[in-house]
């Protein structure tokens, strides 16, 4: 009796398991097989090779960390300072710095792009202002370019740097603070012998979300400069559009490339995360 | 002190107009017909006429919010069912599901979409419809949205007891868990599927590279525009913001209002 009720229940799991099992867990198990998969035989590293030996690739690959790694930085110093700054402020304008980040945490893909076109593209806003005022920084820009990139990267960053870290800095005491005045801490030491340490591990896991976000993020560049710059989420994209003979293999192994580099972020993360609560240990 | 706080109040003021120019500049350059100085000049709301006049504009839209709303019922129907076994039978199995759902976080559209397509494209089978693709691949990508609203509703509610209680009075699981435990958390569900919507709204990655023009959703709809005429491209980016900032602002709304509830 109680075996035929407990079977009734487990239907329920059915439709989760049939849409996770068709529309994510087999897709994934084919993009890593046909990535190893020769046209002949069983088993080749024979696309991993062509990867790492084929200058297009190699020049993606570093792209795309140098890129998302700038972006990442620049993210979290920025919100590193906002949000410190947000639990020294007070009143109204704390509301508003959320609302701005929340309503701009949404800005990005093609709009953003978009935007940035208008602002700092070839006959944009910024760049005709520094044209008439001499600015050579501003009229000499290139958007369509790596610069142009980690420059609408940051933006987006910013808003969600900022919101994965505003909810660390509650755990920092105000006794702290008061204890590290009394010994005579000035504000510097404070921070980066109190302040920083203990927010340390969400800043770590902070930054590799910002890193995988970089990595894997794919309309903004595509917006601005279609295929014609060497990007891994571009290349891998690029092999399964219609236009050119769809090459599973070679974009089933691109891929499997980018989802290592998020691996292996969030790995080093992880071993620093835990590094760091160990030796906070010892003291 | 009174110092340092002027010091954050600035840092912040700036941060608040770096994050906004973007936005501004699209909004106002939307509402000009040329920007060749300093100011721009001619004030019109031609690009909006001709935006809201075009059909293609409206069918994308339509569209968006057609694949939003089918795939979020979808994320949420099977994950309502799915806690049903975690909650009464299996908690254990939390851990796999919670694992499950978040992949599609870590992995993002272009993994996503290309996975799909290299699994079911040129097979021949019902599977390879394109759109048949495009909402299991939506389905999919809010699926960690919807999760963590569901999980974090339920834990909050201490379901299991409301469960056990409800069969004392001689409900049976199953209707306990229709009947008392999904009325008390919907309104919570529903503040995560919003979030879910605006992920959806904002997706170009999965409409582009699955679809393509079977299915052009708003942001494809863009994309066609951006070297056709800037004017119009921009009246569409204030259109997609208004529709997200209305969503995020209900977001924060339901939010807020859950908070002072409890208070």
């Amino acid at each position: 009796m109680r075996k035929i009720k407990f079977n009734k229940h487990y239907i329920a799991l059915l439709p989760f398991v049939i849409i996770v099992l068709f529309y994510e867990l087999l897709p994934l198990f084919q993009l890593a097989f046909n990535s190893v998969k020769p046209e002949k035989g069983v088993l080749t590293l024979e696309y991993f090779i062509r990867i790492f030996t084929t200058p297009l690739y190699q020049v993606a690959i570093i792209n795309s960390v140098r890129i998302s790694l700038i972006s990442a930085f620049a993210g979290i110093i920025v919100a590193f300072f906002a949000a410190r700054s947000f639990y020294s402020a007070e009143g109204k304008l704390k509301k508003i710095f959320t609302m701005v980040l929340n309503m701009t945490s949404n800005f990005s893909g093609v709009p953003l792009t978009f935007a940035f076109m208008i602002l700092m593209g070839n006959t944009g806003v910024l760049t005709l202002a520094g044209k008439q005022f001499h600015i050579k920084f501003l009229s000499d820009f290139n958007l369509y370019s790596g610069t142009g990139l980690i420059l609408i990267y940051i933006y987006f960053q910013i808003p969600l740097a900022t919101l994965l870290l505003l909810p660390a800095f509650t755990g920092l005491k105000k006794e702290w603070r008061e204890s590290a005045l009394i010994l005579k801490a000035d504000g510097f030491h404070y921070w980066t012998r109190i302040g920083i340490p203990n927010l340390l591990p969400s800043i770590l896991g902070t930054l590799s979300v910002l890193f995988a976000n970089a990595l894997a993020a794919y309309a903004t560049a595509y917006a601005l400069i279609l295929n014609n710059y060497a990007l891994l989420a571009l290349q891998i994209s690029s092999k399964f559009k219609g236009d050119v003979r769809i090459d599973k293999q070679m974009g089933g192994a691109l891929a499997v490339v980018l989802i290592f580099l998020m691996v292996l972020a969030t790995s080093i993360n992880n071993y620093l995360i835990k590094k760091n609560v160990k030796g906070r240990n010892l003291v | 002190m009174k110092k340092k706080n002027l010091g954050s109040h600035i840092f912040l003021i700036i941060i608040c107009i770096y994050l906004l120019i973007p936005f501004a500049v699209t909004l106002v350059y939307s509402l000009f017909t040329s920007w060749d100085s300093i100011l721009p000049s001619g004030f019109t709301l031609r690009n909006y006429q001709l935006l809201f006049t075009d059909s293609q504009f409206w069918l994308s839209m339509g569209r968006t919010i057609l694949v939003s709303v089918i795939s979020v019922a979808i994320s949420i129907t099977i994950l309502l069912l799915t806690m049903f076994v975690v909650v009464v039978e299996k908690p254990i199995l939390g851990k796999y599901v919670q694992f499950v759902c978040m992949i599609p976080y870590a992995l993002q559209g272009v993994i996503l979409s290309i996975s799909i397509i290299s699994l079911y494209s040129g097979t021949g089978s019902f599977l390879s419809n394109r759109l048949f693709m495009l909402f299991g691949a939506y389905s999919i990508l809010v699926l960690p949205y919807i999760y963590q609203g569901i999980r974090n509703n339920i834990n909050a509610i201490n379901a299991e007891m409301l469960i056990r209680a409800a069969q004392m009075l001689g409900c049976s699981e199953f209707k306990a868990y229709f009947f008392v435990v999904i009325p008390n958390i919907i309104q919570g569900v529903f503040v995560s599927a919003l979030l879910a919507v605006s992920i959806i709204f904002g997706d170009f990655v999965l409409a582009n590279n699955i679809a393509g023009n079977n299915y052009q959703n708003i942001q494809v709809y863009l994309f066609t525009k951006l070297s056709v005429s800037s004017g119009l491209s921009s009246a569409i980016v204030v259109i997609i913001f208004a529709v997200v900032f209305v969503i995020t602002g209900s977001i924060l709304y339901f939010q807020g209002r859950k908070k002072d509830l409890k208070q």
